[in-house]
Parts: structure tokens; sequence; C-alpha cells
């Protein structure tokens, strides 16, 4: 018996090392490559650790002086921080008066807008780049904060909304029949009630929508002309276009893009981990 | 949970209401829709480019405006784009986005009639399609293109059914290059001057062992891949369309048919290290022919040397690598011209602005510090070659550019892949089957007969739909 | 539970705010009407036009897009690719995301750990992806072939993207599913963690073994998970392209449905039969998606 279970707990380790690797080695090995020179990228078999070990690709990327990589990189650094932390703003707050519609009020029409937002999900990017692009264009934000603001919020809030209705619907109605026996109105309730008890859920949903903004590269690629607002990962294709910069500072550069989303994922897991939950279908 | 789950179950969202919630939804989409219309009814109307004055009179940029240039090259040092700003008084915004990513840009933008750049790349392959589709300025009215083109002889490149539609910002022509070091480990004496000749030298040097795989050709099914055929046609004395754009490569004797069979044979026979399969073109040469492992590309681009071999943080074989003249069947062969185009977009908001500095840009001192006349620290990084014979003239007299005579040379005797009519306005979907043919043939999928013929029946069709 | 049936403590706030509602979702129903709809209606209806730039003016050309398409032999064999794509997209993301998921579900000292490094891969920029997978796979100088060769499992270094068709898929697809592994984990391990205990305790009281239990509790409660997280899943493979673009160009051999939309449309300039396939897509990703929930999902109530 004790045999067994020992060897269980060995397989049961074995498949954590695995799913580990399977995680984390990708990154690590980006890592690995961008702190050496090319030509330690370059050897056969692969080395494991950076040899010979070099921080100068870093060093490249960091260099805001002058119109260099540098400069380029943290202008759109700051911009993909700016156009996802503001979309996830407005997303949010959109998300919170509509999931709370739909969570709690009774009206005509429920079933039917929220399936048809929640279809929007299924768009392939290709279908609304065009026309997108030419709304955009008609009202002059094209090359604008706002307007790529506006389009990642209209692309967010059908998953921002649907991780926010099943936290609202799991929370107890008792918190807010006290509420309304007060007199309170439902926006009230909403705003003494629902909002303070789905911390977490607006922490969750912030956090996921967040993170898809910055992964976004189709549409700022499209709707962003310059480095006023390009964010980084339009940046990083444009280098990775050149195909004559060297793969070290390519891995560097993605090491860098990643940092964010990264450290976000690493530290605030357990709220991405919340918000899926809450937003799977029972 | 079990409490959550129930509620979570979407049946809670039946709601009672039929009629009132489409019609609802309907209205606010409406709205939503007018609100659109009505802002693409005052959508700006393109600015029209004055058409008069003769050529060479370019109308005078208002000073205090700025451009901006959307190119597919990293901007020129801003020490340099302030001499502009200095003497005409108008600023310079200049984007890098890579070259996939920047025709996904102007055609977007073009569809929707929006402005994005002043200046943006016109690609030579493009040409037909922006003659059909408007999209960009005609210069005709401010250069004289036939006055031009002694000194810029692949200005003709830029032009469909009469339309000069960009000024070369470079040049660049396929050139075959050559790593002599290898080349003499092997024991191959002399510069292979026929296509025999430099077959054989090849397999010397597989023979050999001193690379086992001596030739570079990238069998990605992209781009680079079409132009490579192209040129191995012309070296074998064809080409693959002739002025009606009629195939010229179906039977097995053609120029096409001979050189398709040669670069899958090369693939075939361990020529050409089997990794090639999946690389592009400067994903070959950099990390094959700069790492040393190759000794030969056959379709280089002109200003590789330079700009990647010579550069010893990127390359392993500085000072090995040479440009030949390219062998033919009995002879030097013809270079295939491909070099970038600057035009000005339909949309552009500063056209006088982009006009001035298109003609700053392309004269023929600022061509050659682009390419290093005043040293590194000037350049465009990555510029392949000037545009311009004078200015290859003032670097070979500098010093200043490994082969610069050679290149002049290779510069005046290169000639467009469709010459007279430019390139078809289907171009995209013929090099897409060929370099999906001339891949798959690689990889084995099809025969070189299958492939030959794939492509045939696709310029058929092609022609048929116009 | 649901609405209908607790409503009466709710009279008065309904009465008072008949249109509150509306007034709530009407910056949701302006902004997915203005941004997500109309675009979809203008696709849509343009799917039946010629629009081609190079051959103007658009007009009406009733199914002729599709019929072109259903003609192409490229979009022919892109269309097979995809099904490749799904099906190893969708089972391997559910596999692996069903394995991690168990794991998870028990609680240890590194569940923490497991779990912020699990969802990393999720929280990373596509375009980033590209770059570093790219990198592991380089024929030359990939850690792929360094691993495999010096474990002995390959003799000579291989070309793993472009030359058989398979090969290529399944590693392109590969790079997507370490992106979407996490996500189909969680959404696994929250249906599994719904599963009262209680189930468990009485199976094993009537003697039922570990695999007895997983294929007579575990696997039949979990379906709500499994069927979300392959749907996410479909999407995303249904709609493969930057890995695709990025690891293998347009080679036929590899070529998906959405790079065919892109080359239609930006490089054929052909935009009615671009949204023609767009529409297409999107078609099929609901039937598929429809037809998975009806053979997965099953509802579960305790």
């Amino acid at each position: 018996m004790r045999g067994r279970s020992g060897l269980r707990r060995g397989g049961r380790a074995l498949l954590i090392a695995l799913i580990l690797v399977w995680s984390a080695f990708p990154v690590y090995w980006a890592l690995n490559t961008s702190m050496t020179t090319l030509n330690g990228a370059q050897s056969v078999p692969a080395h494991f650790v950076p040899s010979p070990f070099t921080a100068h690709n870093y060093g490249t990327l960091l260099n805001q002086t002058g119109g260099g990589v540098g400069n380029q990189f943290w202008r759109s650094f700051l911009n993909a921080t700016i156009e996802s932390g503001l979309a996830t703003v407005l997303t949010v707050a959109i998300a919170l008066f509509a999931a709370y519609a739909f969570a709690r009020l009774e009206f005509r029409g429920k079933r039917i807008i929220l399936v048809a937002v929640l279809a929007t999900l299924l768009l392939p990017v290709y279908a609304t780049l065009i026309p997108l692009y030419r709304i955009m264009s008609s009202v002059h934000l094209v090359n604008t904060y706002l307007g790529i603001i506006l389009v990642y919020t209209s692309g967010f809030l059908p998953l921002a909304i649907w991780i926010m209705y099943n936290y609202f619907a799991s929370v107890p109605r008792e918190l807010e029949e006290a509420a309304f026996v007060d007199g309170a109105t439902p926006v009230v309730a909403l705003w003494r009630v629902m909002i303070p008890v789905s911390g977490p859920g607006i922490a969750a949903t912030s956090i996921i929508v967040f993170l898809m903004g910055w992964a976004q590269f189709i549409f700022p690629l499209v709707l962003s002309s310059d480095l006023a607002t390009q964010p980084v990962t339009v940046m990083v294709a444009a280098l990775y276009g050149q195909r004559i910069v060297p793969f070290t500072l390519l891995n560097a550069i993605g090491v860098l893009a990643a940092a964010l989303p990264g450290v976000i994922a690493l530290v605030l897991n357990r709220y991405i981990v919340q918000g899926v939950m809450a937003g799977s279908i029972k | 949970m079990t409490t959550k789950e129930a509620d979570m179950t979407p049946t809670s969202l039946h709601s009672k209401g039929r009629r009132a919630a489409p019609v609802l939804l309907a209205l606010v989409v409406l709205a939503a829709l007018a609100l659109v219309v009505a802002a693409c009814g005052s959508s700006s109307s393109s600015p029209s480019a004055t058409a008069s004055g003769s050529p060479g009179v370019l109308p005078s940029p208002t000073p205090g405006s700025s451009i901006t240039v959307v190119y597919h090259y990293p901007a020129p040092p801003k020490s340099v784009l302030d001499q502009f700003t200095a003497q005409t008084g108008v600023k310079v915004n200049w984007v890098e986005i890579g070259w996939d990513n920047l025709q996904t840009k102007i055609a977007a933008a073009a569809m929707s009639n929006t402005y994005f750049a002043d200046l943006t790349d016109v690609d030579w392959s493009k040409v037909g399609q922006y003659y059909k589709t408007k999209w960009f300025t005609p210069l005709n009215p401010y250069f004289d293109a036939a006055a031009l083109k002694a000194d810029m002889p692949q200005i003709d490149t830029f032009a469909s059914n009469g339309q000069q539609l960009a000024l070369p910002f470079d040049s660049s022509f396929t050139v075959t290059t050559l790593n002599t070091k290898i080349a003499k480990a092997a024991g191959v004496t002399g510069t292979p001057a026929t296509l025999t000749d430099y077959t054989n030298a090849l397999n010397k040097i597989m023979a050999k062992g001193t690379v086992p795989n001596p030739l570079d050709i990238p069998f990605a099914a992209a781009e680079g891949l079409s132009t490579y055929w192209y040129q191995l046609t012309a070296a074998y004395g064809g080409q693959v369309l002739d002025a009606s754009y009629t195939p010229q490569f179906i039977s097995p004797g053609s120029a096409g048919y001979k050189a398709l069979e040669w670069m899958v044979n090369a693939y075939k026979s361990g020529l050409v290290p089997k990794a090639n399969i999946g690389m592009a073109d400067y994903q070959a040469f950099t990390s094959d022919m700069a790492q040393g492992r190759v000794a030969s590309v056959f379709s280089d681009y002109a200003g590789t040397v330079g700009s990647i071999y010579d550069v010893p943080s990127s390359s392993k074989v500085v000072g090995q690598v040479q440009y030949i003249p390219t062998p033919g069947v009995s002879g030097p062969a013809p270079n295939l011209a491909n070099p970038d185009g600057i035009g000005i977009p339909a949309t552009a908001k500063n056209v006088a602005g982009a006009l001035a500095f298109i003609k700053w840009f392309t004269d023929t001192q600022q061509q050659a510090i682009w390419a290093g006349l005043n040293g590194a620290s000037d350049v465009i990084s990555g510029f392949p070659l000037p545009a311009r014979v004078s200015s290859l003239q003032l670097l070979a007299q500098g010093n200043k550019v490994s082969g610069a005579s050679e290149l002049m040379t290779l510069l005046k005797t290169s000639r467009a892949e469709f010459p007279g009519p430019g390139a078809p306005p289907w171009y995209s979907q013929f090099s897409n089957a060929v370099y999906t043919n001339v891949h798959q043939a690689a990889a084995g999928a099809e025969t070189v007969q299958q492939a030959v013929s794939n492509i045939a029946t696709e310029v058929d069709q092609l022609k048929a739909s116009q | 539970m649901s609405g209908e049936r607790t409503q009466t403590g709710r009279k008065r706030p309904r009465r008072r705010g008949r249109f509150l509602p509306y007034i709530l979702l009407s910056p949701l129903v302006l902004f997915i009407g203005a941004l997500a709809l109309y675009p979809t209606i203008v696709t849509t209806v343009q799917a039946f036009f010629t629009v081609d730039p190079v051959n103007p003016p658009t007009r009406f050309a009733g199914l002729a897009n599709f019929r072109a398409l259903i003609h192409n032999p490229f979009v022919r064999q892109s269309a097979v690719n995809t099904a490749l794509y799904i099906v190893v997209g969708v089972g391997l993301s559910t596999l692996f995301g069903l394995v991690i998921a168990l794991v998870l579900q028990r609680r240890s000292r590194w569940r923490g750990v497991v779990l912020a490094l699990v969802v990393l891969p999720w929280a990373l920029p596509g375009v980033v992806e590209a770059v570093i997978w790219g990198w592991i796979y380089d024929a030359t100088f990939g850690v792929l072939n360094s691993v495999l060769k010096s474990t002995g499992l390959i003799g000579s270094y291989h070309v793993w993207i472009g030359i058989g068709r398979v090969v290529s898929i399944v590693l392109i697809e590969l790079v997507q599913v370490w992106q979407v592994t996490p996500l189909a984990a969680l959404l696994i391990l929250a249906a599994l963690q719904s599963i009262p205990q209680e189930i468990y305790e009485a199976a094993r009281v009537d003697g039922a073994g570990s695999w007895e239990k997983f294929r007579r509790i575990t696997l039949p409660l979990v379906r709500p998970g499994l069927a979300v997280a392959m749907v996410e899943s479909l999407i995303l493979s249904l709609n493969v392209f930057d890995q695709v673009y990025v690891l293998n160009g347009f080679a036929p051999g590899g070529a998906s449905i959405m790079l065919q939309t892109y080359q239609i449309s930006f490089n054929n300039l052909n935009f009615g039969q671009g949204y023609a396939l767009s529409l297409l897509a999107t078609f099929a990703t609901m039937l598929l998606s429809l037809l998975i929930l009806a053979v997965v999902y099953r509802r579960v109530e305790f």
C-alpha cells in the first residue's frame, strides 16, 4: 500500500514537473537567448544558460537617447499602457451597469441583447477590420488614443459583461433586499451594495481586459499611424519584419514586451483564475 | 457553488418580453448607423494635387508644415532629416513599419479613403494594381522620368501605362554573391562565368565538403522565392511572361522550365540546405550566407555585402563575399531590378511637402549619403544601394561602398522583370501561384511539370478575369 | 432560484424604473451596435458584391464570390488544413487542460506556483509568442533540434516546418495550444471544483477505484467545463493566423482559412471575396460551436 502511494506521488511530481516545463520553458528560452551574443545563441548544441552572458541587447533597448530603437520602444510601451489602461476603465465601467441589468433586472429583450453581444465573440478579425477602420476614419479618430480605446472597448465588452454577469449572479440577493427596503433605487443598490462586494470580480475583469488590450496587434496596426499611438506589439512586429535584426535582440524585445503581462500573470493570477471560473458556463 | 450554478444557466435569461426588445435593439442600432452614415457623409475629400506646372517645377511647400513618411526602412538620422527641415521648413515624421504590415496599412487606408501618410512605399510588384486603383498620385507633372532615366536606370519599374507612380527610393537588383574563401578552399579557381561553370563549382564545393550544402535558395513560400525564379529564368536567357503577359515557361526546353528544374534539383541533390524550405530571403542570407554555412547565393540582393556580410556584428564572413557577374548560358546574364519606390498616396495632406521631400531624398548627394558617403553615422540602416548612377560614382570615388564600381555597371544593365507594361495588376495572384508551386515542387509535393502547368493555368484564369 | 421566482421583494424598483434597464444598457448597445454589429452588417452585405478596387466599380455579384471561393484550390486546401488545425487544437488543449486541471484540483504546497506558471502563456501577446517559438523550432539553431539530438531521438537536425504537412500543422498549432491551454485548464478546473465531494465519498464506499471514479463521476460531471473549453479552443484554431504566417508564410501545406482571407483581401485586393470567406468562417464557427455543445455539453445539477 505504501509503495503504491509512493509511486503515485512520484508520478504526480513528474507530471507537475512536465506541466511546469511546458508552461515556462519557452519563456525561459527567450530570456536565455536574449542574454547572450549571436554566436552564443547559435551554438550547436544549444547552451541552456546564457554563455557568454551579455546584457548588451537590453542595453540597446533601454538606451533612450537619440532616435534609436530604445526611444521608440519606450514610447510604444507607454502607448500600450495608456490604451490598455483606459480601455480597461471604460470597459469595466460600461460592463458593470450592463451586467447588473442582465443579472438583476427583468426587461423585455434581455435574452436577445445578451446573445447578440456574446455572438460578436465569434466574428473573425478580418471580417470587421475594414468597415471599422472606415468608421474611425469618418469620425477622425484614426491614430488617436481615443479611437483605439473605443475599438478595444467594443471588442472586450462581451467577455467583461459575461464575467461580471456571472459574478453578480453569484451575489446573494438578500444583500440588496435590505437596501431596497430602505428605499434605494437599483442604481443606488448597485453602487452601495453590489460594487463593494464585487471587488474581486471587478479586479478579475480589469486584469483580463488589460491583458487582452496589451496583446492586441492587427487593430492597432491599422488604426495607429505612427509612434504617437503605436503599441509595443506593433513595434515588435516592425523589428521582426526587418529580418536583419538578430534573434538575440528580437528575443530581448519579446521579453520586454511580455514583461508587464508576465508579471501580472505571475503575481495576480488568482484574480485571473477567479475571473475565468466565474465566466465558465455551467 | 451549487446555487450559483443554477443562476448561471442560460435558461434564467428567458425573459417574458417578446416584441419590444427586438424593436428597441433595432432602434438603437439604427441610431448608431445614422450616426455613422452622417459622419461618413462629411468624410474628408482627398486633396487634389495641383496638376499644373511643367515637369521639374514643384509647388513650394508651406514652411512650418509637416509630412509623415511611413516606410519599411528605419528613419534616417535625425541630424540629416533636420537639414531638410532647415532647407524647406517642413518637419518630417518618419514611421517604420515592416514591409508586409505596411502593405496591409496601405490597402486598409486606401479602401477607407483615409489619410495615413504623405509618403510611403510603392513596391515595384504593385505598380499594376496601383495604376488601376488610383491609390497613388502620378508624379508625371513634377518629375520628367525620361530625363531621369539615364541616371536612375530603374525608374521605369514604377511606371505603368505611362503613369509614374513613384520614384526609386533606392536601387536594388538581384546579383550573384560568392564566398571566395570557401570557393578557394574547395579548389574552385577563377570566377564561374556560365551556369555550367557555376553548377560545377557548387558541386565541387559540396563534394569536397568544405560546406556540406553550398547554395542558398530561400524556399519559403514568399515573394523572395518568385524573384529567385525570375532571375534564374533570365540567366537561362528568357523571361517568365512576355509583354502581353503570356506564359513563356511551359515547354521543357524553355528558360523558365529549365530554371525551375535547376532550383528543384539543387534542393533535392543537397546543394541547398534542407532547412531552407522554410526560410525567407533575408532570413536565409543572414543565417546561412553571413554565417559561412553556404558558399553562394545566385539571386542575392545588391548591397547585401555591405549591409550584411561585411558587418562584423552579424557576420562571420567579413571580407570573404564578392559580387560576381551573374552566370548565364554563355556569359553574364542580366540582373533583374527590384527597387523600393517612394510615392504619394492619393489621400496625402501635404502634397507640396511630400514632393519637396522626394526631390531631396532622391538627389545625387543625398542618395550617396544614405549609402555611406559621409560615414556610418548618416546612413539609413540596411539601405541597399543609391538609386542613381551618379551617387554610386561619388561612392566609388571615395571608396565608400564594397564593390561600388562593379555595382555601377550592374545597375546600368539591370532590367525590369516586366519591361514595358510594368507588373500586371494581378501580379500578387501570379506571384502567389509561383512561390507556392515552386515551394511545393521543392518539398516534393508536386513535379516540376505539374508546378509549371499550375502556374500557367493560373495566368490564363487571371488574364481571362480582367 | 432564477429571476422570475424571487421577484416579490423587487416589485418597487422594477415599477419605478421601467426604462432603467435600457438606460443601463445604452452604452453597451451603442458600442456593440456601432463598432461590432454595424461592421458585421457591412461585411455581410459586401460579401455579395464585387468589391475590387483593381476592377471597379463595386457592383452586386450575387453568389459569385462564394462560387469563386469554392472553385479556388488554395481555398479548398486551406479549408482542409484548418480542419486539421481544429482537430489538433481542440484535441490537445482539451487533453492538456484536463490533465492540468486534475493536477491543480489537489491542494498542495506547489499549487500556487504551478497555477502562476500555468497561467503565464495565456497572458503573453501573440506577436511575442511567434518570436519565441519561431526560434525554438529553428531548423539550424533551434532548441527543439538540440534537445532531440542530444537525447538521441533524432540523428541529425530536422526541418520541422514546411516539409511534411501534418508535422508542420501540428507544430504550428502547438503554439496556439500553448497559449489557450491555461484557459481550458481553468474552465475545466471550475467544473471540477463544483462536483460535490459527497459523490466521490459515496463511490469510495461502494468500492470504486480511481479510474472508475474518474470515468463514472469526474468525466460526466465535468462536461460543461469541457464543452466551453472546447468552444474557446475551436474559435481560436478556426481563426489561426499569426502563428501560421510567422512560422510558415503562405505555403499551401500549412495555410489556414484566415491566411487565405488575408491573401485574397490585402494582397489580391479582392475584398468582396475576402468578406465572403470571413462570412463562411463565421458560419463554420457557429455551426461547429453548436455541434460541440450538442455533443459534449450536458446540464449538470447537483
